[in-house]
């Protein structure tokens, strides 16, 4: 620790802290622009120079570390006059354009002015001009005239995203902010530079002339775009949400969100929001009560469950009280243990044990990864996996069926999603064994696994093989005196909560397990599928659109006799539905969600739901109600909180957590490859901008929407005589989808790439349950190629 | 990226212990051949070194010598500063725009000549000085300059920024 | 009055040195031999220590102080030698790059093995193609003959030295710009500490010197550091080149004894002024120095002499300015070099000397005002000595100190809406 007088008083901090941070122990503001906590101290600004005796020159208090006995003076004349200057030079060009700036009311620069400044400008000759209103990509404005270059910005895209596509170009005061050739700055991260600009230079698309920062209403609340848990405030005026706000919590976001959960909001406002209950009658959903909706689901429920041919998928979507409420709704109202929240390819949302926290990455040596696609289904885990590697030389391994594209160098390992498990079984044996033997990558990394001292290895839950055995290789690890843990990545926002609340056939709140596990959500839609359940009640969910079997889910909607769905939007499964409830986003409710690494967190509510639009809570309490369950569920999420905090005391559960009921389909099975090129094995690809739900209808994300994309390696392109940009069909067992081909040489062999979870090109149809599946490739007729 | 500039590339990069120092090294190579530094000499640069075309954008900006445009055959800088200022520079600056009828900056529309005032080219004792596709030229009057550029117009084409 | 006999410029412009064999025949390689087959490392770095050598690149820091700062903790080092010379009014590190590489080399392969570096960088300023070409057939010249190289001259020290062509920056001078600059970055000055002994090239213990540093070095090596500790005064020993032009009969670069007053180098190295004329102004140390006027004409032209008259030996650029010169067009011109080669990272120096640029040029042109004045006047303290690198303090000096001397001549910019002094330049018919 080291003592220190700032300004007459004493402070004693830690060893190596700057001078800009020990004044802000004793409440001291030192105005800063271009340091940033985050950051590396850059000292480019110059405005948080501090006068230090004994030093003749005025120092950079961002830069300038501690020392004993330091006496610091932050306030004297000399530090007035140049905090002056530096202000009277950045204001010097500036337009003085608060008026219609966006960061009028938040902007450091008119802050310090006021605090700080010098009173009027000296200037006397024109102003010097630079770009104003630079279209910077899907996300962001540039105003080249308000920047006052102090590059937090690129230092962020660099240090942090590790993408160094935002740059400083130019030198001296031609500088700009800027991209290669004048092209887009796209980032899943950018509009965390609209953020920590200190000025009204980077402005958010989203954002722009809508509103004034002192007439936002703010609510704390928690992004569940992906199951990260990234917490953030919500800004709100008349009711209506105008922004979301990075609320850091250093354990999980670090400080950052990612642009997905930042710009999803808009789509409450949309024409595809259900903004009233709709019944199937002669054909066509019409707009109905939500006493009616309640009343006709009622009935078709109840009679369905006295038969014992119900079912009940979601809860992944839903709060950690919804997905409570869902199961005790199933397993108390309906008396059926049908019911999973699992309606994509993931077994598992946590591992039975050995579970690792986000932070663990950060000094991680060794970071596997398998199954999960990181930068697209968990990019703020990604962004500390960024920096582990970029800065703390962690060694990151990608094992997949196609080597993804990511910002830091890693070693890839093609593995097909089936034979994860074999690679994983042998890198257990191998590590236990200490003689690491196999292919020489396998002993490779099994050695590597041995010598690192911290390891994290993150998944996607769906190889039940690769999962169990990672958690014996961790446990050999562990004792061998390592470091070592695994995060799951969930499938849904909340997969992980809806998992610990009892969303599942054979476990109960707290994992407790149940004594008749009910179906699997594949066996719940086989049997509707095949005429053996009369309803479904699928809440928060689209297995038309993210079941693997597409066609079975499909098949299931249209055959189950009665179909109930709960959902915000129009979704291609709520377009099967008797019954549509119009549910209350997140946005529109309280309550708490579970991240993957199994943290707890509550969120607040922002605005009010609409008038017709009710909480899954308040609809499943309706339920039960109209079903003369009174006293089973009521609308109150603290009411249900605390039964669920009960219910989990009561399981009292200790790891290994059992796992939830695997079927048939659980295991993908290693893909052979057609020699003969005949047909081509399909390997879904995540995107984040993909999906069904949020991300097909905000109208904020349509400029990032991926296109689908059928992706061939040169060679079978060659072979198939296509071209980059020719239309293809590809024909799978439940049907085909027609998408533009693309050449990429990291595609394997006798492969194809296709986007996930595209409304207009669902890959679900060319797939099994298992998540595989084969197709053949047709090019289109050459009257409907179209040229990349 | 062409088999040459990738071999040159290989083998500017085998003289530093890391890649990125060939960088510029490679950049002034392709604008030897190409007369400036093209979108897509920038591309392979990156690509050769590991660096996105931002950051080679970025870092090539910064430099007078590379020339992001393309510019004239022949490269006239002419120095404007201190020394050169006092013996009559200043002269010679408003002698060649006229001659040439271009300015600062500027490349004449034939594509021949480009034009610009430079910071001290470090040969003050010779004032006033100049630069022609960086061969100095010491004490250039008007009528010297003359004499020069009828030689520039009749000698064989070279490259205007010579890489080494 | 007898001149100085050169030391480091001696044979230049007599005999060709860029050959090997006559550099040979001319004392060449004697200082390499001494060092590396007589001496120790350390002993070569004492005897440079001794000799009180300061940088001959601008900076003036103690040459021996600065390789005793390098950590002796088994890293790898460099040698980076900075030949990027760009300081207006000094033209003698392209005189000796071109007229006799040879030295430097020898200057590189002393110092190199006085630090323990195995692998050195020379930055050649990307104008000076032809310089960097002849550098490079002498580098091939000297290795030929195993003066670098594996093993040299069968010692066990080897060295292997590269050229580094910059591609126009003036910051790139300054030693931690440069280092970026071989990196392959931007030429933008590090934020220090930590100083490149500590974390220099590639994040690796680096030395940084000048080649007029470096020359003089294998000269302290044959000779003694008590042979160049007695020339001149005793804390800014030795012979230094000064480069002088502007207004004088014979610019040139000058091999002087430090010490002697200004008034000997511009009448009897010089040759005086041109005929008629009469002295309005000189800088000593290139365009980041103050100005001096007639009344300082017997100051020391030595570190601390001129340091006391808050002006600055700096890099020894040494430019005479007469009575048809104009004070504000020279400072127009230093100005606008400064505004121009700004790298930008620093708000006073890329803002402020925008400004200043500005200003000063629209009173060039008699458009300015009394209010301009007061604002130069207390912008002096706003720009200088608030910034990352020492550019930003160049902005100012020469500017403030004409304004301060010359008042007058701003005020009748002003007055006239022009230069009153209708200025002829030497050359001009």
């Amino acid at each position: 620790m080291v003592k220190l007088l700032i300004d007459g008083q004493e402070v004693t901090v830690p060893d190596g802290t700057l001078v800009v941070e020990a004044a802000k122990e004793l409440g001291t503001q030192i105005p800063v622009y271009c340091y940033h906590p985050k950051m590396d101290p850059a000292g480019l600004c110059r405005i948080c120079l501090v006068e230090i005796e004994k030093i003749p020159k005025l120092q950079i208090a961002c830069a300038t570390r501690v020392t004993e006995g330091m006496v610091v003076h932050t306030m004297s004349p000399k530090v007035a006059e140049a905090r002056r200057g530096v202000l009277e030079f950045l204001l010097l060009n500036h337009p003085l354009d608060c008026p219609i700036c966006d960061k009028g009311g938040e902007c450091d620069l008119q802050d310090f002015t006021m605090e700080y400044g010098p009173g009027a400008s000296r200037l006397t000759e024109p102003k010097l001009h630079k770009p104003k209103r630079v279209d910077l990509g899907p996300t962001i404005v540039l105003d080249e005239e308000r920047c006052i270059l102090c590059r937090r910005c690129t230092r962020f895209d660099d240090e942090i995203a590790q993408e160094r596509n935002l740059v400083v170009v130019e030198r001296g005061h031609s500088s700009l902010i800027g991209t290669v050739d004048g092209g887009d700055y796209e980032s899943y991260f950018s509009g965390n530079t609209t953020e920590i600009c200190p000025v009204g230079a980077l402005t958010s698309k989203a954002y722009r002339f809508r509103a004034r920062p002192w007439d936002l209403g703010h609510a704390d609340s928690v992004c569940t775009q992906c199951s990260v848990g990234c917490n953030y405030r919500v800004d709100t005026r008349f009711g209506k949400i105008m922004r979301t706000f990075t609320r850091e919590n250093p354990a999980v976001d670090g400080g950052w969100i990612c642009d997905r959960g930042r710009y999803t909001f808009n789509y409450l406002y949309e024409s595809a929001r259900v903004r009233q209950p709709l019944i199937r009658r002669d054909r066509e959903l019409e707009r109905a009560t939500l006493s009616e909706a309640l009343a006709v689901t009622a009935e078709k429920l109840g009679a369905a469950a006295a038969a014992g041919r119900v079912g009940v998928i979601g809860g992944g979507r839903l709060s950690d009280e919804e997905a409570f409420a869902l199961q005790r709704f199933a397993r108390e109202v309906l008396r059926t243990n049908n019911i999973d929240h699992r309606a994509r390819l993931q077994k598992y949302a946590s591992p039975a044990r050995f579970g690792a926290r986000l932070t663990d990455i950060d000094d991680a040596d060794l970071i596997l990864v398998f199954g999960a696609v990181t930068p697209e289904q968990a990019p703020i885990l990604d962004l500390r996996i960024r920096r582990a590697v970029a800065r703390h030389g962690a060694r990151l391994v990608f094992v997949g069926p196609f080597k993804p594209e990511l910002a830091v160098p890693f070693d890839y390992v093609e593995y097909t999603t089936g034979a994860i498990g074999d690679l994983m079984e042998a890198l257990a044996s191998g590590v236990a064994r200490g003689v690491p033997d196999g292919a020489p990558f396998v002993a490779e990394l099994s050695k590597a696994l041995s010598d690192a001292g911290k390891i994290v290895a993150v998944h996607n839950g769906r190889n039940v093989v690769a999962a169990t055995a990672l958690e014996r290789l961790v446990e050999t690890l562990r004792g061998n005196d390592k470091s070592a843990g695994i995060l799951v990545v969930g499938s849904q926002g909340n997969a992980r909560g809806a998992e610990a609340a009892g969303c599942v056939p054979n476990l109960g709140p707290g994992y407790a397990p149940v004594s008749n596990p009910g179906l699997t959500t594949t066996e719940m839609l086989q049997a509707a599928a095949a005429g053996k359940l009369d309803a479904l009640f699928i809440v928060g969910a689209n297995p038309a659109l993210t079941f693997p079997d597409g066609g079975l889910a499909r098949k299931a909607l249209e055959t189950v006799p009665f179909l109930a769905v709960s959902d915000q939007l129009l979704t291609e499964t709520a377009s099967f539905a008797d019954v549509v409830f119009a549910a209350a986003s997140q946005f529109e409710k309280r309550g708490h969600v579970t991240n993957l690494e199994g943290r707890r967190q509550a969120f607040a509510q922002a605005i009010e739901a609409p008038v017709h639009v009710a909480a899954d809570a308040a609809i499943l309490a309706g339920l039960a109600n109209a079903m003369g369950r009174i006293d089973v569920l009521f609308d109150d999420p603290d009411w249900l909180f605390s039964r669920l905090e009960m219910a989990e005391q009561a399981a009292g559960t200790k790891e290994p957590l059992p796992r939830p009921k695997l079927d048939s389909a659980a295991a993908p099975q290693a893909e052979a490859l057609d020699a003969q090129r005949k047909t081509f094995a399909v390997i879904p690809v995540p995107k984040l901008y993909a999906g069904g739900g949020a991300a097909a209808h905000d109208p904020g994300l349509e400029p990032m929407r991926p296109q689908p994309r059928a992706i061939f390696s040169e060679d079978d392109a060659l072979l198939l005589g296509i071209a980059d940009g020719r239309i293809v069909t590809l024909a799978g067992r439940n049907g085909s989808i027609t998408v533009p081909a693309r050449i990429d040489a990291r595609t394997p062999a006798g492969s194809v790439l296709v986007t996930a979870d595209m409304p207009d090109a669902p890959v679900n149809r060319l797939l099994d349950a298992s998540g595989t599946g084969r197709v053949t490739v047709t090019p289109a007729e050459a009257r409907r190629e179209v040229t990349a | 990226m062409t088999p040459e500039r990738l071999a040159r590339g290989q083998e500017l990069i085998a003289r530093y212990p890391q890649p990125q120092s060939a960088l510029i090294p490679f950049l002034q190579y392709c604008q030897e051949q190409d007369g400036y530094v093209t979108l897509q000499a920038m591309k392979d640069a990156g690509e050769l070194v590991g660096v996105t075309p931002g950051e080679v954008e970025s870092i090539a900006s910064f430099y007078t010598l590379l020339f992001k445009e393309r510019v004239g055959k022949h490269i006239i800088q002419v120095c404007r500063t201190l020394s050169c200022s006092l013996r009559g520079a200043d002269e010679l600056q408003s002698y060649i725009k006229r001659k040439l009828g271009i300015g600062h900056l500027e490349t004449s529309a034939d594509g021949r000549f480009y034009y610009e005032e430079v910071e001290c080219l470090a040969a003050c004792d010779r004032a006033p000085c100049l630069q022609h596709n960086l061969e100095f030229h010491y004490d250039v009057t008007p009528a010297a300059f003359d004499q020069l550029l009828e030689a520039w117009q009749t000698q064989p084409p070279q490259p205007a920024m010579p890489a080494e | 009055m007898a001149l100085f006999e050169p030391v480091i410029m001696k044979g230049i412009g007599e005999i060709d040195l860029t050959d090997i064999d006559v550099y040979e025949r001319n004392g060449g390689f004697a200082g390499l031999r001494k060092a590396l087959r007589e001496m120790t490392p350390d002993s070569v770095t004492a005897e440079v220590t001794n000799s009180n050598l300061r940088g001959r690149g601008g900076a003036g820091f103690p040459t021996g102080r600065k390789w005793g700062f390098l950590p002796k903790d088994g890293r790898q080092r460099y040698l980076v030698v900075n030949c990027d010379e760009a300081e207006p009014g000094t033209f003698k590190d392209r005189m000796l790059l071109e007229y006799t590489p040879l030295q430097i080399i020898e200057g590189i392969v002393i110092s190199a093995y006085a630090i323990g570096a195995k692998q050195a960088y020379i930055y050649i300023r990307g104008e000076f193609l032809n310089g960097s070409r002849i550098f490079r057939n002498a580098l091939a010249a000297a290795s030929s003959r195993h003066y670098l190289g594996e093993r040299i001259l069968d010692t066990d020290f080897s060295l292997d030295l590269v050229v580094h062509r910059g591609a126009g920056a003036y910051i790139c001078g300054e030693e931690t710009a440069q280092l970026e600059s071989i990196e392959g970055k931007r030429g933008e000055p590090r934020l220090k500490p930590p100083f490149p002994a500590i974390a220099g090239l590639y994040g690796l213990p680096t030395v940084v010197n000048n080649v007029e540093t470096l020359c003089y070095v294998k000269h302290i090596i044959e000779r003694g550091a008590q042979w160049f500790a007695k020339i001149g005064p005793e804390k800014s020993p030795g012979p230094k080149i000064m480069s002088v032009s502007g207004h004088v009969k014979k610019p040139g670069n000058y091999e002087i004894p430090l010490g002697i007053p200004a008034r000997e180098l511009i009448e009897e190295y010089a040759g005086g002024l041109l005929p008629g004329r009469t002295l309005k102004a000189f800088q000593p140390g290139g365009a980041s120095s103050a100005a001096l006027f007639v009344e300082d004409l017997d100051v020391a032209i030595d570190f601390d002499s001129l340091g006391a008259k808050r002006t600055m030996l700096g890099s020894g650029g040494f430019v005479v300015m007469d009575d048809t010169a104009c004070m504000v067009n020279c400072a127009r011109t230093l100005t606008r070099f400064f505004e121009h080669e700004s790298c930008g990272q620093c708000t006073p120096c890329r803002e402020g000397g925008q400004w200043v640029a500005r200003m000063v040029a629209r009173l060039e042109a008699g458009e300015g005002s009394e209010e301009d004045l007061r604002v130069l006047d207390t912008i002096n303290s706003t720009i200088t000595g608030t910034n990352l690198c020492p550019l930003g303090d160049s902005i100012m000096p020469f500017l403030a100190s004409v304004l301060k001397r010359f008042p007058e001549e701003f005020a009748a910019h002003i007055a006239h809406g022009g230069c009153p002094l209708k200025q002829t330049p030497v050359g001009a018919a």
